[in-house]
């Protein structure tokens, strides 16, 4: 059980970083970035690639081996694997390792990489030894081995380059002093705060009735804790009962969520995430919080899957030389406004010729703009709509969705003399500020072990990603 | 200088000879060591660009004596490069290794011991084996964590030596050590060696097991995923033993890592072959969907080894996702390997409850962009067709209202399994012959081609123009492939048979045989028409019911794995076998096969299809093991155990075995048809031979005839608990 290297590629595919691959053949790590890119051209799309690339062995005494890989802003991380190794074990690395390199550098790129390359070594070589088998990942107990590039370290280098070694070794008892492998021993702020994001994210299938095949709410409690010394925190919910399948970060004490649906933990230092779960509603909660403006069919479909926050009526007619579509979508939501509503439709191989009119469907739009004045600016009082050539889809994007607003796209496009051969399905994507579909909500949140008393904020963000089909 | 954040210059192909003079120019009035430190950058920048910086071996290794840290890693990191192709200059750095070895700094003994760790050159080796064993008893975790995986190498480099040196003891030893991840990296080290053909075979016993569990709370999310796996070399003597740690260890299934939970899933698949209680079975079983089903909210690459598994899973467990299809149907926009991924699965949860769910989703893949996917769609809504009677009719429709699209591949997919729906419904269907018949001149690819022409032979009797029609398809005939001429020469027969009396069908036949027995050189086809005319010849009476005779119904039942072997490959689960569906050892050189062991408390149905492994091929009183240890033998004298899949003898390390051949590449691009290739001489007892990747890909897994496949009576049952 362990992966045989990482390597990290640019955009034209040349490898910029690669660990050491020290127990194989010089050749093995090519042989694997070759695969790659062999493999590359011939997926449709770039996401179509196989995720796990088989490997042919270079000489014949060799055994194949896989070449597990991710994409990463603009480059991709190969991690070859050999042996009978789970797969998921490299992903899980992968992912972990994307993580750390974030949180060292921030925003992602080749360019910050390479500016940055002899820290990615040294993460590298704390990260994962030579057998493949990952050391420590905790970005907590990294920090004390390997300084970031922060303003810390550049002046390190300017004040006497002997300090660095000192700090490595002495202060507060050297790297593992901690007992809690996820948390810094010592840590001090002057002001104590902890900070709770409950991050949703609906996905789900609509078939062409309006009825919904699939949906489900996955959220994220995403926390930033900025506390002192070792703080024992215990987190209650109002309504626990609400979120089920979790998966929590290792600091959490699983045996008494099993008890009492309350997260007791002792907080890694800085940004991690808390728990992760699935929103299961109960029938009677949901359906009296969306108004029901959908075919009956919809209505009890409810009874089982969270309604979805908007209706889509899309009308698509096709001819031998192309097509003409009208999508017109409602808000469901009784209050809460969506923001940044996308969606897209792939229109088929050489589509083209794209003319749409984009409106307001509510009379006008003149009793909702009046209400909505502050929000809707320029073009977001009709939306607005796009052609990406690249990608052949038609895109339509309202800005700004106020509740129970009708929206209408009209529009005609041509194709080849094959005849059209359009998705049927439209991708609609869309955020909601400040609002939960679980309605989670934190009772309280009880500190011991620190005498003092942290500041304490709770956000809600929600995001979808719904396939409705025609 | 080297200001952090703008190192991307040193990315320029550099002189050996410049990047000397510059170590060289630093060595005088290098104030913090500065002008060192941006050398040495650029060396190991062009060593990541791939250029070799061997030749600078003497003048880095010089730098080792500087007091700083990062400079130091740096010379490793050269070190780990090219100390192995130094043999002859690697003793220049053995004083400051054994120097490094006891610095006060506890990063740095590490360091020490982990480079010469990769350096396996009998020198270093030496100077390692005794620094090592001091290292092992460090005070300081960090050191001790670092010396175990040490250890793994060490044996990698000489198993016996270590042996003798009892480094395998110490790491048995380590595994009661305080520190978790210590813990951790030992049984990570332990299961290296014990993965090994020629390593020590590492087992644990109830005592140590229970150990690991208690340290497995603090570990670090891979530490758990040793432990856990290591707990599939426990073998439950009670079955009692075996429920009690699964119920330890079900709580992991919520961490956040995704390699958690499956290993998790792994363990508890295991230790359910040795419990009892029905209940507790159907409990874990039940927990177990949540967390697969959570692991498809993450990204593609998860999902898609999430998915693999899941289809071995809830072969082996059909209660596991039973009532969760919805959760596979497939959205536009995800990769085509998840989709191909998800559509096997849906196939495989259908019921009669669920079967128009499935049926309308699989209309809605077959109007996609994608034609691979909408090939698979097609073919899909037919094996429904087979599968679930009660969603025939609607199958059969929803097939028809395909052909109406007209659309070439799509028709012609839906041809090809409504040959098979009738054969699976003899006599109910034929009533939609006439509307295939109106598409034949659309068939261009012969596994189409040859479907409707055996339609067009078994059925001649109920279609009025049979003999025109397969005149038509005759003209052809020399230029068709292989495939379709044999179809062709069959149907010509059958034709004659039900309509003897035409002139004209006599005259087609006789066409047909001439051709096949004169103008064509394939074997196959010429003997086939020898035997056909023959037959013909001598009792027309009898080749009626020979070649028409009954059909033996078809399932697509059979296409389930064999249990024995489904439990043996949900040992690897998780594992790259478990995405392609093969035994390791089938694809990996030196791999050890996994089995089911058999114990008192290994409950029936597992035992009564385990594959056999011996419990006497162990050593004898290997259990007897004192202390907490877990080592059960010591390959010291006898070479390693013989291995129940191992190949006639067992292989010394020296000499390799024969390359396997890429079978695991059929399995993956899902398109080659996976006929086994064997290795000639290789002993035919691997338990997945029959199996021609049972479902690994998609062409495998069509229907064939009830009873074909290796499904026992009692077995239906069992899998449905």
């Amino acid at each position: 059980m362990a992966i045989d290297g990482l390597i990290i590629l640019d955009n034209t595919g040349r490898p910029i970083i690669q660990s050491g691959f020290r127990s194989t053949s010089a050749a093995y790590p090519m042989l694997h970035v070759d695969a790659f890119n062999n493999a590359l051209p011939k997926s449709h799309r770039s996401g179509d690639i196989d995720p796990v690339i088989y490997v042919p062995p270079y000489n014949v005494a060799d055994s194949p081996s896989a070449c597990c890989h991710v994409e990463c802003a603009d480059m991709r991380i190969l991690c070859p694997v050999s042996g009978d190794v789970d797969p998921l074990f490299a992903f899980a690395f992968l992912q972990t390792f994307i993580d750390i390199l974030r949180e060292y550098f921030g925003a992602l790129s080749a360019a910050t990489l390479k500016d940055n390359f002899d820290v990615v070594y040294q993460l590298l070589e704390e990260t994962l030894d030579a057998g493949g088998h990952p050391l420590t990942t905790s970005p907590n107990a990294l920090r004390d081995i390997v300084l970031p590039p922060s303003l810390l370290s550049k002046l390190l280098s300017v004040a006497g380059a002997n300090l660095n070694s000192t700090i490595n070794s002495g202060s507060g008892g050297g790297p593992f002093s901690s007992p809690i492998p996820w948390r810094k021993a010592g840590l001090r702020y002057n002001s104590n705060e902890i900070y709770f994001d409950m991050v949703e994210d609906l996905t789900a299938i609509v078939n062409k009735h309006g009825t919904t095949l699939s949906c489900s709410v996955w959220g994220k409690i995403e926390t930033n804790a900025k506390l002192s010394g070792t703080p024992d925190c215990l987190l209650t919910f109002t309504n626990p009962h609400v979120i089920t399948d979790c998966a929590f970060h290792p600091c959490i004490r699983l045996q008494r969520w099993k008890r009492d649906s309350s997260m007791s933990f002792v907080p890694p230092d800085g940004h991690f995430t808390l728990a992760e779960y699935r929103y299961t509603p109960t029938a009677t909660a949901t359906s009296a919080r969306f108004i029901s403006t959908g075919p009956p069919s919809a209505a009890l479909a409810a009874k089982e899957n969270i309604p979805i926050p908007f209706l889509l009526k899309p009308t698509v007619e096709l001819t031998d030389s192309g097509g003409t579509f009208e999508f017109k979508l409602t808000s469901r939501m009784p209050s809460q406004t969506m923001e940044a509503l996308v969606a897209e439709m792939y229109l088929g191989e050489g589509a083209g010729g794209v003319k749409c009119v984009a409106s307001r469907g509510d009379g006008g739009g003149n009793l909702g703009r009046r209400a909505h004045d502050t929000m809707s600016t320029g073009g977001s009082a009709t939306g607005s709509w796009t052609f990406d050539a690249k990608k052949m889809a038609v895109r339509w994007e309202l800005p700004v969705v106020p509740p129970s607003s009708v929206w209408l796209l009209r529009g005609s496009f041509t194709s080849p003399s094959s005849g059209p051969r359009p998705a049927h399905a439209l991708q609609v994507r869309f955020t909601v500020p400040s609002y939960t579909f679980s309605s989670l909500k934190i009772d309280q949140l009880k500190v011991t072990g620190e005498t003092y008393k942290p500041y304490k904020g709770v956000r809600g963000k929600t995001s979808g990603n719904v396939e409705w089909r025609w | 200088m080297a200001a952090p954040g703008q190192d991307a210059k040193f990315f320029q192909r550099g002189k050996i000879e410049e990047f000397r003079a510059e170590l060289h120019a630093a060595e005088t009035k290098d104030k913090k060591f500065l002008k060192r430190k941006t050398v040495l950058k650029k060396i190991v920048a062009n060593i990541t660009m791939g250029n070799d910086m061997s030749p600078l071996f003497t003048d880095v290794v010089q730098c080792l004596g500087t007091p700083l840290l990062e400079i130091k890693k740096m010379v490793y990191l050269f070190l780990v490069s090219y100390g192995r192709s130094k043999p002859d200059q690697i003793h220049l750095v053995i004083p400051n290794f054994l120097q490094d070895c006891n610095d006060h700094n506890p990063l740095i003994r590490a360091l020490a011991i982990r480079t010469m760790s990769y350096i396996p050159i009998p020198i270093v080796t030496d100077a390692l084996n005794e620094n090592l064993r001091h290292c092992l008893k460090d005070r300081d975790p960090y050191v001790r964590k670092t010396a175990a995986i040490c250890v793994a190498k060490l044996y990698a480099a000489d198993p016996r030596r270590a042996e003798k040196g009892g480094f395998v003891e110490m790491l048995r030893d380590l595994m009661l050590d305080s520190n978790a991840t210590v813990v951790a990296n030992a049984v990570a080290a332990l299961s290296e060696i014990g993965d090994r053909q020629d390593g020590v075979i590492f087992k644990l016993n109830l005592a140590t097991a229970n150990k690991l569990l208690a340290a497995l709370g603090e570990s670090s999310e891979w530490g758990q995923i040793y432990i856990l796996d290591s707990l599939l070399r426990y073998v439950p003597e009670r079955h009692g033993d075996a429920e009690v740690m699964a119920e330890r260890i079900i709580v992991q299934l919520q961490h956040a890592n995704s390699a958690v939970v499956l290993t998790t899933i792994k363990a508890l698949l295991y230790l359910m072959n040795y419990m009892e209680n029905r209940r507790l079975i159907d409990y874990i079983c039940k927990k177990m969907g949540p967390p697969l089903v959570t692991l498809l909210s993450s990204g593609p690459e998860v999902q898609y080894v999430a998915l693999r598994n899941i289809l071995l899973i809830i072969q082996r467990r059909p209660a596991v996702l039973k009532n969760d299809v919805k959760v596979f149907f497939c959205k536009y926009n995800d990769p085509i390997y998840v989709k191909l991924a998800k559509l096997e699965i849906m196939y495989r949860l259908a019921r009669s409850e669920n079967a128009n769910e499935v049926l309308a989703e699989l209309q809605e893949y077959a109007s996609e962009v994608d034609i691979d996917f909408v090939r698979k769609a097609v073919r899909s809504v037919g094996r429904l067709a087979i599968k679930v009677e009660d969603a025939a009719d609607a199958c059969i429709q929803a097939l028809l209202n395909l052909i109406e699209t007209k659309v070439s591949y799509v028709v012609q997919e839906a041809i090809i399994v409504i040959k098979d729906i009738f054969r699976r419904y003899p006599g109910k269907y034929e009533g939609v012959i006439p509307t295939l018949c109106e598409n034949i001149d659309a068939l261009d690819e012969p596994e189409a081609k040859a479907a409707m022409v055996w339609i067009l032979g078994q059925f001649s009797n109920k279609i009025d123009n049979a003999d025109e029609l397969l005149d038509d398809l005759l003209y052809t005939f020399l230029e068709e492939s292989v495939e379709v001429q044999l179809a062709l020469l069959t149907a010509a027969v059958k034709l004659f048979i039900y309509k003897s009396k035409s002139d004209k069908t006599k005259e087609l036949v006789f066409k047909v045989l001439k051709w096949a027995t004169e103008d064509v050189d394939n074997p196959d086809l010429r003997d086939r028409g020898f035997m056909y005319w023959r037959l013909l010849a001598i009792n027309p009476t009898v080749a009626g019911e020979i070649v028409l005779a009954e059909k033996p119904a078809i399932t697509t039942d059979s296409d389930r794995m064999d249990r024995g072997a489904l439990d043996q490959l949900l040992l690897h689960t998780g594992t790259l076998g478990s995405i392609y569906h093969k035994n390791p050892e089938t694809f990996i050189r030196n791999a050890t096969g996994k089995s089911l062991k058999d114990s008192p408390a290994l409950n029936a149905h597992s035992r009564a299809v385990l594959v056999p492994v011996a419990r006497t091929q162990l050593p004898s009183g290997s259990v007897a093991v004192a202390g907490p240890g877990p080592i059960e033998s010591h390959g010291d004298a006898a070479p390693a155990p013989p291995l129940p899949d191992a190949a006639p003898s067992p292989v010394s390390p020296s000499k390799p075995t024969p390359p396997i051949p890429p079978e695991a590449a059929a399995g993956e691009t899902g398109e080659g048809d996976d006929d086994d290739d064997e290795p000639k001489g290789r002993p035919n007892n691997d338990p997945y031979s029959n199996l021609d990747g049972a479902f690994g890909n998609y062409t495998t897994d069509e229907p064939r005839p009830m009873g074909a496949g290796g499904r026992q009576g009692d077995d239906l049952e069992d899998l449905l608990f």
